[in-house]
């Protein structure tokens, strides 16, 4: 007899459908990082002529509007309880990265750090998501 | 909102993975309904009336 007792949840017995469309947005978030980071430093290093820069810049804007595309399609895939999961991480993602940019410009006007810092208020955005559906998890299991 | 899934569940004797399959919804989904720390939504709602062939207030009680 099959036990009915499930108490634990177990995030492999999701449809195949939410995993492919996850694996589609990690893989595509994966190739834009590489992007991101590669052009950057061909960039900073002047490895590149200007042409392929360009080019590089261009082909990293296109990575993360897959991702960006891929994530949306995941969202209005997935199964009602993760999309309410996913989408209250955006929102203390979202603002707390308003929080934080406002923050950081006063504080970049006051000439107490400096204005190219403003990737760690995009890197705050990206872990309070993740943090915000490890919360979600949690909270509803 | 408190509801009688588990119990029904029990006595068909399905897992929470049985349920989720034929709901076409995550384990973890069904297990936060049983416990009553999510509400499904209506459309939810009426499939798991229709698996369970009865009607929603069979299911749900909106008092709990």
């Amino acid at each position: 007899m099959k036990s009915t007792d499930d108490s634990l949840p177990n995030l492999r017995s999701s449809p195949q459908r939410d995993r492919r469309n996850q694996w589609r947005v990690i893989l595509c978030a994966f190739v834009w990082a590489i992007f991101f980071v590669a052009v950057t430093l061909g960039i900073k290093k002047e490895w590149l002529p200007f042409g392929v820069s360009l080019a590089g810049v261009t082909a990293t804007s296109l990575f993360g509007l897959a991702t960006v595309l891929a994530y949306r399609r995941f969202l209005h895939e997935t199964d009602e309880l993760r999309r309410k999961i996913e989408v209250e991480a955006l929102a203390l993602a979202f603002g707390l990265g308003v929080v934080g940019g406002l923050t950081y410009w006063l504080l970049a006007v006051m000439g107490a750090v400096h204005e190219t810092g403003f990737a760690y208020v995009f890197a705050l955005m990206l872990l309070t998501h993740s943090v915000g559906v490890l919360i979600g998890r949690r909270r509803y299991s | 909102m408190k509801n009688r899934l588990k119990v029904m569940r029990a006595e068909r004797d399905w897992t929470q993975a049985d349920l989720a399959d034929r709901l076409d919804v995550s384990r973890q989904t069904v297990n936060a309904i049983e416990k009553g720390k999510y509400d499904p939504s209506l459309p939810l709602a009426f499939r798991i009336a229709q698996v369970f062939a009865k009607s929603i207030e069979e299911i749900f009680d909106p008092e709990g």
